[in-house]
């Protein structure tokens, strides 16, 4: 097996047996816990991030609209007087109205992603801080409907989950449906690979592509609010630098950030592989400042290697 | 007498103060290879992406078999069976063949689902496997192989098997034979063959006459966005049909150098 996929999943599991011997807290319960807490919020966004990618664009705008989603939301609710579900659905739509006016920008003008995502994330970043004047929202935080099903929590043995991690179980698999199986997976891989072919054969290329910008917005949105519900706070700055944290996800993950080669599961290996690099090395005692050097290395080693492997599968 | 299948009357295309097609008419019989020559910039380009559906003519109308039609995309023209195959743009190459094969016309399960219905891969295997059977490329290729693994030549087959897989009325060819090697060439020119016995019509994009020569039956040139010459194969030579191409009169050229 020389999968992409494959290897990152040999060198997690690497990872995870290195960690836990360096410490043996790192596999305790409650760390796993800890872990799996985390893991939905960035995992999510990953997926969406992964099925762009493979259609050839990419997102710079998701940790920025993980900050303003929620915030929009208690805003809402707080200053309003919004019903929380209303003002739940209203913070999805603008995530839906961010991803359409990269979509179209995109598609439609023909600037790079790069340039346009840019862009949208200090307008959406910008608007979350002047919005709260850059302070902190308190979230919802009153048990009900919307609290057990973005952030609800129950235990297995002495495992403590939250629900968002059914989300991410639940999106995960429809997204390797959607990508492997799935009609629309054709047309997304084959966009990445060749727009000009897939256009010729009749795929909507432009359409696809402002589809997977919502989608990639809304799961974002969607993170965000599980995040605030989850710590029962919002804050304007929530997600920074998240968009890089995602896309290294995807990329580690074996999906190809020129389009056309993606991977689902290897996304949800990434994904895994970065949070427990990040629990990981603080665990082992590596000082806090240091610690965005050891994740650097690392991921640059996952690269190489992925590059090593396929340049060794192109000669055979 | 050979049915008609395509006829374009007059069809004008501009691009802002260019007139890349200034008028151009044609008609493309059942079982013709018909070869489109000129120069860079006489309109080739132009004509086909019109009938193809790449972007709407300005003028001018489309028959097909004697009905009148208008292309307003790519779909439009595969569904009229004008099938394109562009020069190197044809096949996504991180898919596999046989989903290159189906690209657009996926056959799926549970149709109700839209783009989100799954495909029915068994049926996708087994008809790509049986189309490379009949094209005689099964012995090396493999359906599931990644098209990017595949050599120049057995890309062109690919993409000129796709078209007469969905049997095409017309195929247009762009340039099939640019960056292949002689062997690959010769493998494409016989496609073009058995294209034209099993009853397609072809429209051949070519820089290369003698190309033409082997296996086409109508000669048509362009110039400067308009037709200036229609020629039968056997009524015309290689040197006339330069001339035609270029505007020069090489033949009289010829006689004075001797």
């Amino acid at each position: 097996m020389r999968s992409p996929q494959f290897s990152s999943f040999v060198i997690l599991i690497v990872l995870l047996v290195v960690f836990g011997v360096a410490d043996s807290n790192f596999l305790s319960p409650l760390n796993i816990s800890n872990m799996m807490a985390f893991l939905p919020e960035l995992g999510i966004i990953a997926l969406g991030m992964t099925l762009l990618l493979t259609a050839g664009e990419f997102d710079l705008s998701v940790g920025a609209v993980f900050g303003l989603a929620p915030v929009v939301v208690m805003l809402l609710v707080q200053n309003a007087g919004v019903d929380i579900g209303v003002a739940l659905l209203a913070g999805l739509l603008l995530c839906i109205v961010i991803g359409a006016i990269n979509g179209v920008i995109v598609t439609k003008i023909g600037i790079s992603s790069f340039l346009v995502t840019l862009s949208m994330l200090l307008i959406v970043r910008g608007a979350a801080l002047y919005i709260t004047q850059g302070f902190p929202l308190k979230s919802w935080d009153q048990p009900g409907f919307f609290v057990t099903l973005l952030a609800g929590s129950f235990n297995v043995g002495s495992f403590r989950f939250y629900t968002s991690l059914w989300w991410f179980i639940g999106l995960s698999l429809l997204a390797v449906y959607v990508l492997r199986y799935a009609k629309l997976g054709n047309w997304i891989s084959a966009i990445g690979s060749n727009r000009n072919a897939a256009v010729a054969r009749g795929v909507p290329a432009d359409a696809v592509k402002i589809w997977l910008f919502i989608l990639t917005s809304v799961l974002a949105g969607l993170a965000g609010m599980i995040s605030a519900f989850r710590i029962s706070a919002a804050s304007p700055v929530a997600g920074t630098g998240y968009e890089l944290e995602v896309i290294a996800m995807v990329v580690v993950g074996g999906t190809a950030l020129t389009g056309g080669r993606g991977t689902i599961l290897g996304t949800i290996v990434g994904a895994l592989m970065l949070r427990a690099i990040r629990n990981g090395i603080v665990l082992v005692g590596v000082p806090g400042l240091a610690y965005n050097i050891f994740v650097g290395v690392i991921i640059l080693a996952m690269l190489i290697l992925h590059a090593l492997l396929q340049k060794n599968a192109a000669r055979s | 007498m050979m049915q008609e299948v395509l006829r374009l009357q007059n069809l004008q295309k501009s691009f802002g103060s260019v007139r890349a097609l200034k008028s151009a008419s044609l008609t493309l019989k059942e079982g013709e290879v018909v070869a489109l020559l000129g120069d860079n910039g006489a309109g080739k380009s132009t004509l086909i992406k019109a009938i193809s559906g790449v972007f709407p003519i300005d003028r001018g109308d489309i028959y097909v078999r004697g009905e009148k039609v208008s292309i307003r995309s790519t779909r439009e023209a595969m569904d009229l069976g004008i099938e394109t195959i562009h020069q190197d743009t044809s096949l996504a190459p991180d898919l596999s063949i046989a989903r290159n094969l189906f690209l657009g016309r996926e056959p799926v399960n549970l149709k109700w689902l839209g783009v989100l219905a799954p495909l029915d891969l068994a049926k996708l295997r087994n008809a790509a496997s049986a189309l490379l059977k009949r094209v005689g490329i099964s012995k090396k290729l493999d359906a599931d192989a990644l098209v990017s693994t595949l050599s120049g030549g057995e890309r062109q087959s690919i993409a000129i098997s796709r078209a007469m897989q969905f049997a095409a009325k017309v195929i247009i060819l762009d340039e099939p034979t640019n960056n292949l090697g002689v062997e690959e060439t010769h493998g494409v020119l016989r496609f073009v063959k058995e294209m034209r016995e099993a009853g397609h019509s072809v429209l051949l994009i070519t820089h290369n006459i003698h190309h033409v020569f082997e296996v086409a039956d109508r000669i048509i040139v362009m110039r400067r966005g308009e037709i200036v010459a229609e020629q039968t194969v056997a009524d015309t030579d290689l040197l006339t049909v330069e001339s035609l191409i270029t505007g020069a009169d090489l033949s009289a050229l010829m006689k004075r150098a001797q």
